[in-house]
């Protein structure tokens, strides 16, 4: 099969697309390949790129509806689901918790969290920056 | 604690860590450009580690490893600096309310997810952030940091918070900042070695996953991406690399526009006509990277067909390698 020709193909730039992110602006740097000059120009990212940032939150997002469902099924604890909305997985969450990852894996069942004590709740929800009363019953 | 307010500019920069130490010694009346940091600690670099897996994909970098740019410049140019690193976090607080009342501003490595004046749409746990500290105002620190706008306050808990961020190179509270700079450089000699030092990690380090040799690599991989694991996946894979190559503190093409700008800029320096012209192929080199990552994107939107195929985004790949070989090969070279 012919590829296409990589020197020629080349893309144009999408200002007519619509921007997913305005929070701020950044600098970036550009080469004018007519004026053989570099320049720095302060913008939001380009409409191609926030294409990719979206990607990765889109997929953290489906991550956690699944979670979402599994916790309401009753197959997971709500500190899995508190844990994916930080994008934390196991050990990061040992790591902070200062549990061994064993011992947070068990707490992420439904059985292992009802038997934690108040000063281990206070621990994650400390962690996750909500009160314990939002640990148990989270708002999805 | 009194005040503290030091008379420190906050300049936008397109790499968190160049353009902190760029504007660190601009307060030490050290003026030198974020794109000369940058060259002089011989930042730039690609590899590309299927090995380890970040994200749920494979590692791509187009950087060297995070605190040698501004350890390589700063011991380059002759500056004096102290780094300290903690297990105690209250230690760590007093370290910079001690060196902040000695008058000097410091460099705080911090992760990014607690970061409450950091834009949402970066807020991953990525902990190889770089900001400036270089005031104090009862609780809360001001902060400028390069990615922002703007200069910033930040709260004593939440500073605390991001200095011992956890997980994949927690910073532990490391703290850095120059203490004494000196009156006369000559940077020439420091621009060249710096080059060669580049030139080497592109082009001298006989393994195949780095440099060149690394980004073809790549490039091989991504055309069995598809079969080998599907649309989605492969899909997800080329966004990690795009998001290494395009997002926050990479200046744009995976930090290769800042390395030309560094270019051009020796080149004037050095009256080097070899440079200058490396300046321009450089220029052309990040613009093919820059088509990668904008047609490569097409690939990446939700629940979409590939609109590019794989093989073309990997002849591109090829191509810039070729171009990188070509400038790497001849600035090995270079004799003032």
């Amino acid at each position: 099969m012919k590829q296409p020709d990589p020197q020629n193909k080349q893309a144009e730039p999408g200002p007519d697309q619509e921007l997913i992110y305005t929070n701020n602006r950044e600098l970036f740097y550009h080469f004018d390949p007519e004026k053989k000059e570099y320049e720095q120009r302060v913008g939001y990212q380009h409409s191609a790129n926030q294409v990719i940032i979206k990607q990765s939150w889109d997929v953290v997002e489906e991550r956690l509806n699944e979670v979402k469902e599994q916790v309401i099924r009753g197959e997971l604890s709500p500190i899995a689901w508190y844990m994916e909305k930080n994008l934390m997985e196991v050990p990061m969450l040992a790591e902070y918790t200062g549990f061994w990852k064993r011992t947070v894996r068990k707490h992420l069942t439904p059985k292992g969290f009802h038997k934690l004590d108040g000063k281990s709740l206070n621990k994650y929800a400390t962690i996750f920056n909500v009160s314990t009363h939002q640990l148990q019953t989270p708002e999805f | 604690m009194t005040n503290i307010k030091m008379d420190f500019e906050h300049r936008q920069a397109g790499h968190c860590e160049s353009g902190v130490t760029s504007n660190l010694l601009n307060y030490h009346k050290l003026k030198i450009s974020e794109p000369m940091v940058f060259g002089i600690g011989a930042g730039l670099f690609f590899s590309y580690l299927p090995f380890l897996k970040m994200q749920n994909a494979p590692v791509t970098s187009f950087r060297v490893w995070p605190g040698m740019v501004f350890d390589r410049s700063t011991r380059s140019l002759g500056v004096k600096t102290k780094i300290h690193k903690f297990k105690d976090q209250k230690a760590s607080m007093e370290m910079l309310d001690k060196v902040l009342a000695d008058g000097l501003p410091v460099g705080l490595q911090v992760g990014t997810f607690h970061l409450p004046f950091f834009p949402p749409e970066y807020r991953m746990h990525y902990n190889m952030h770089n900001m400036v500290v270089y005031g104090k105002e009862g609780d809360m620190y001001m902060v400028s940091d390069t990615v922002v706008e703007k200069p910033a306050l930040i709260s004593y808990d939440d500073l605390l918070r991001v200095r011992f961020a956890k997980g994949p190179f927690s910073p532990a509270g490391r703290m850095y900042y120059p203490c004494s700079v000196p009156h006369t450089i000559e940077i020439q000699p420091l621009i060249v070695k710096g080059i060669k030092k580049t030139a080497y990690n592109m082009v001298g380090i006989p393994f195949s996953l780095v440099g060149v040799k690394g980004i073809r690599y790549l490039a091989g991989r991504m055309r069995k991406w598809q079969k080998l694991y599907g649309d989605e996946k492969a899909s997800y894979y080329l966004g990690q690399v795009l998001r290494m190559e395009e997002e926050v503190g990479t200046a744009g093409a995976g930090f290769r526009f800042i390395y030309g700008a560094f270019l051009k800029e020796a080149g004037i320096v050095l009256k080097h006509d070899g440079i200058s012209e490396a300046a321009i192929e450089m220029g052309i080199n990040a613009n093919r990277w820059r088509d990668f990552s904008y047609l490569g994107s097409r690939n990446c939107k939700k629940r979409a067909k590939p609109e590019e195929s794989y093989d073309m985004l990997a002849d591109i790949l090829l191509d810039c390698a070729d171009k990188e070989e070509k400038i790497f090969k001849k600035l090995s070279g270079i004799k003032l």
